[in-house]
């Protein structure tokens, strides 16, 4: 699925060379902008990539009216643009489309760039009818998504200027991040979330919109969502979760079973016997009788990112298990090469991996060598203050290999978990939390 | 490169850190961090978006990737932890 759009300037959005037009500049290509449009009007995103000096940006977006999530202007290669546009934006190079009516420069962005889809204007212009540009949902967030893109590109640009914290920031621009239980309302833009986060996103499986509806109306699940807004725009729906509450007795069941309809073949990748029994001794460890926890879900919008409201998510998550009577929260989660930052926060809010299956890999992911939890130095979050290099704990054999072993972008399955006994992480005070009504 | 002392370059290894970490979160005062404080929040005020920025960098510069190596990222307690699993984790040169 094509999510953004990265387009020419000269003889494409523009009917016309903008430098070679003395006073006056071209126009906007009609059909391009038709197009453009239409596209914007489902969610996708556009940018450009031109040869011209920024001020050609500029007068794109006034002449064409678009909101261009990002401009790159400069004599640098196409490609190189583009790849700062996807870094930027947070997309994959399957997502984005390449609109030039230069030879040279599509050819160039095609060899260097392979995943991107690279078109001429002709081609461009029939896009839409194309099923890659065609996004199954389309919610009131999709719509928005390039003007969201532009917020943001105004909030980065009052970041870079703002002299204090990131926490600061945050609370200068009037953050706030509120965390409900879920509506009927709320599903189709949770699934969408499901379909199209990467980076956050703990079972990188679509949940169907039925299978959502479904666990709302189950006593044992709790669905939640998150909005996030501040001075300079409202997200709408940014995350989300799925949460199972259950106890230590039922672990294995509910692992196997239990999530179906929940990223099922993710799960099952991850959760064949071995390591459901483990996650049951992990479980164990913790006290007889205790109950667990487990989020069979976890995705957030990666323009969310750096905005506060995984880590808050995180810590709701915590204290809605806590406050349920749960001794711990289990996070089962694919790890790839791309969820680095979902990571980061899992290791941030004092989660560590529980659990690594064995040799089954139905999938033919190879999995290393299983940590499960010997060796592993505990709740040290706030460091073992020594100094000194080379300290024997923190670099068990076991925990190595995640990104050699794994397959491709499959992901290697990993259970985080989190004692909840101690003290829980800290809700950010731009955070608001609605308890669970279910 | 000749084969230079282990502390010489753990040094090397603790200076680039700070100055990473310094324009990732865009403290500056983070340059003068004591090697054992945390890395994560009130410490250095590490967050997914920093960290993640910081581990790119980390690969770039010293040809570690911690993502890969360290499961549970606990190479990033603190900037110890973490100049220390670079260290024993570089590629020789």
């Amino acid at each position: 699925m094509i999510k953004c759009v990265v387009w020419d300037i000269d003889n494409t959005l523009l009917a016309g060379t903008y430098l070679e037009s003395g006073a006056q500049p071209p126009a906007a290509d009609p059909e391009l902008l038709r197009v453009a449009r239409q596209l914007g009007e489902r969610g996708i995103v556009h940018a450009l990539a031109s040869r011209n000096p920024p001020s050609a940006a500029e007068y794109v977006a006034a002449v064409t009216g678009l909101p261009f999530a990002a401009a790159e202007c400069g004599w640098g290669r196409k490609s190189d643009a583009i790849r700062r546009i996807m870094d930027e934006l947070g997309f994959a190079p399957d997502a984005v489309a390449f609109v030039d009516d230069d030879l040279m420069e599509r050819a160039e962005v095609a060899a260097a760039l392979s995943g991107v889809l690279v078109l001429s204007p002709e081609e461009a212009a029939e896009a839409p009818a194309w099923p890659d540009f065609s996004p199954a949902v389309l919610t009131a967030e999709g719509r928005r998504r390039g003007e969201m893109y532009a917020e943001r590109r105004r909030r980065e640009d009052a970041a870079r200027t703002f002299g204090g914290s990131r926490d600061d920031f945050l609370r200068h621009v009037g953050t706030q991040v509120s965390i409900d239980p879920a509506g009927a309302p709320d599903l189709p833009r949770l699934h969408e979330l499901s379909v199209r986060t990467h980076q956050f996103n703990t079972a990188l499986q679509p949940v169907s919109e039925a299978a959502l509806a479904g666990l709302l109306g189950s006593a044992g699940h709790r669905l939640t969502v998150v909005r996030l807004r501040d001075q300079f725009g409202d997200d709408g729906i940014v995350g989300g979760a799925v949460t199972e509450a259950m106890s230590t007795g039922t672990a294995g069941v509910a692992g196997a079973a239990g999530v179906a309809g929940v990223a099922e073949r993710a799960m099952s990748a991850g959760e064949a016997p071995g390591a459901a029994e483990e996650a049951r001794g992990a479980g164990g460890e913790a006290g007889a009788g205790l109950a667990s926890w487990r989020v069979s879900l976890l995705v957030m919008s990666c323009r969310a990112l750096g905005r506060g409201v995984l880590d808050a998510l995180l810590a709701a998550l915590c204290r809605e298990a806590a406050d349920g009577g749960a001794a711990e929260l289990l996070i089962p989660c694919l790890v790839t090469d791309r969820n680095v930052p979902l990571r980061l926060a899992l290791a941030a809010a004092g989660f560590r991996a529980a659990a690594r299956p064995r040799e089954n890999s139905p999938g033919g992911s190879k999995l290393g060598e299983s940590t499960s939890g010997e060796g592993s130095p505990g709740e040290s979050t706030s460091g073992e203050g020594s100094p000194g290099e080379g300290s024997p704990g923190e670099s068990r054999p076991g925990g190595t290999g995640v990104a050699r072993s794994r397959a491709g972008t499959a992901g290697v399955p990993v259970i985080f978990r989190r004692e909840l006994s101690g003290p829980l992480p800290g809700l950010p005070d731009w955070a608001a939390v609605t308890a669970g009504a279910s | 490169m000749a084969a230079a002392a282990g502390a010489a370059a753990g040094a090397e290894v603790l200076a680039g850190l700070r100055e990473i970490l310094a324009r990732v979160t865009g403290r500056d005062q983070v340059a003068a961090l004591a090697p054992d404080t945390p890395l994560f929040r009130d410490g250095a005020g590490l967050d997914s978006l920093t960290g993640t920025l910081l581990l790119v960098e980390v690969r770039r510069r010293f040809g570690v990737d911690v993502a890969a190596e360290d499961l549970n990222l606990d190479s990033l307690a603190s900037l110890a932890t973490l100049a220390a699993f670079i260290t024993q984790h570089r590629p020789p040169s």
